[in-house]
């Protein structure tokens, strides 16, 4: 399975990349939303995106936006990662098509979790 | 005494002028400030003996102003009137240095429980 | 990085609760009542019967974020939000009300019916700033607790409604 992970952050993007390939994924990187897009362009499309909430040049609702509006790309499922403080913004994420949502700081076992519900875990997971 | 009052809904905070009138509590000078920030300028500005607050509010919220207040060395007395009023909040409100929080939906009777200890 | 322990496991991270099995369709009544009586008068009486379809909606709304994440929505006919408008307003009620007033009004009856609703959810939730305009969408039609009254004969109708897609059959 795929993940395309997109955060403004090099540290975010490792640490997320790290979980989901110790998950089985294979992985893909963007700095924010236009990049992502970018990927998704090449053709590459992933079964999941994991993508940060603010982020320069086009942030994670515009990216959800722009996604929704593709119907190449309605199979993907979108995860969004947002911190505390933008929290309660993360229904407008969720109206805007985003599948799912994360807080920071999260565990390796809470993206598991989430994504065992959601279908998305490469092997059978022991939970 | 002078009391400022907090909260990004203006009807709200007609609201609160009204059942702090209904509550016995008349005879005071009331400020409005229309989000944390503009709380905390008023703070200054103002020299209230009391606030007031709203806990969610666009720019800085209450408890964030309550929390740039004590930091800044402030002790004006500070208590709540927020939607969100359970054990959860209370305790937050109280380590952040809140003398009290009135939930909505609230009562002059609610107000006078909670402000007697705080002004004549 | 550090694991943090959210608590999340521990919460039962393996379902994902609807809110038909945290909050019943009584209680969001009584928090309405309650902010009715409140906000708009004491003597005021919502009643637990469906009214007519409303004609001009407008819906106010507050988002829940937490162990259960969604939106309580508010929706009446445009006129009833301006009758509660001034309700609320009471002598400060002005002769022509802006839709700023109206917003206002109405944004602060969801937030007060919304930050009780979210009181009444396990665990710790944020609640968003109020938002008016149409209602938000259905996400998930086995995710919603919904409650129709009548204030003054009019159709108020709140609907604590799932933000979160179906999950995926598997």
């Amino acid at each position: 399975m795929r993940a395309l992970v997109i955060d403004d952050s090099r540290a975010m993007r490792r640490i997320v990349s790290g979980i989901l390939e110790g998950l089985g994924y294979e992985t893909r990187q963007a700095g924010h939303g236009r990049e992502g897009l970018d990927v998704l362009e090449t053709g590459w499309v992933p079964d999941l995106a994991c993508v940060d909430w603010n982020m320069p040049v086009m942030d994670g609702l515009q990216f959800v936006s722009a996604v929704r509006s593709n119907p190449a790309l309605r199979s993907m499922t979108i995860m969004m990662v947002t911190s505390e403080s933008e929290h309660t913004q993360i229904v407008r994420a969720l109206a805007a098509g985003a599948h799912e949502y994360v807080i920071k700081p999260f565990t390796a076992d809470a993206i598991r979790d989430k994504l065992a519900l959601l279908g998305l875990l490469p092997q059978e997971a022991v939970l | 005494m002078k009391i400022l009052i907090a909260d990004d809904s203006r009807v709200m905070r007609q609201i609160v002028i009204r059942t702090l009138r209904q509550a016995g509590f008349d005879d005071h000078e009331i400020v409005e400030a229309e989000d944390g920030a503009d709380a905390l300028a008023k703070v200054g500005s103002e020299e209230p003996d009391l606030v007031l607050s709203d806990w969610n509010m666009p720019n800085m919220t209450g408890i964030e102003c309550l929390q740039a207040l004590r930091s800044s060395g402030s002790t004006v007395p500070f208590g709540f009137v927020t939607s969100e009023g359970s054990p959860e909040m209370r305790e937050r409100a109280a380590n952040a240095g809140a003398l009290f929080l009135i939930a909505k939906p609230f009562n002059e009777d609610t107000f006078a429980d909670a402000l007697s200890g705080v002004i004549a | 990085m550090t694991t943090i322990d959210t608590g999340e496991r521990r919460r039962g991270a393996d379902t994902r609760p609807v809110i038909t099995e945290l909050i019943d369709e009584a209680t969001v009544e009584a928090i309405a009542q309650e902010a009715w009586i409140s906000l708009v008068g004491e003597d005021e009486v919502l009643v637990p019967l469906p009214g007519e379809p409303v004609a001009d909606p407008l819906s106010s709304w507050v988002d829940v974020v937490g162990p259960w994440t969604g939106s309580v929505v508010l929706t009446t006919g445009r006129r009833t939000a301006e009758e509660l408008t001034r309700a609320l307003l009471r002598e400060h009620s002005p002769e022509v009300l802006e839709d700023e007033d109206v917003a206002d009004a109405f944004g602060e009856i969801a937030n007060v019916v919304g930050g009780n609703v979210k009181a009444a959810l396990p665990g710790s939730s944020g609640l968003s700033l109020p938002d008016v305009g149409d209602a938000p969408a259905l996400r998930n039609p086995e995710d919603v607790c919904r409650v129709d009254l009548l204030w003054r004969g009019e159709t108020v109708s709140i609907s604590v409604q799932g933000a979160l897609p179906p999950l995926p059959a598997h």
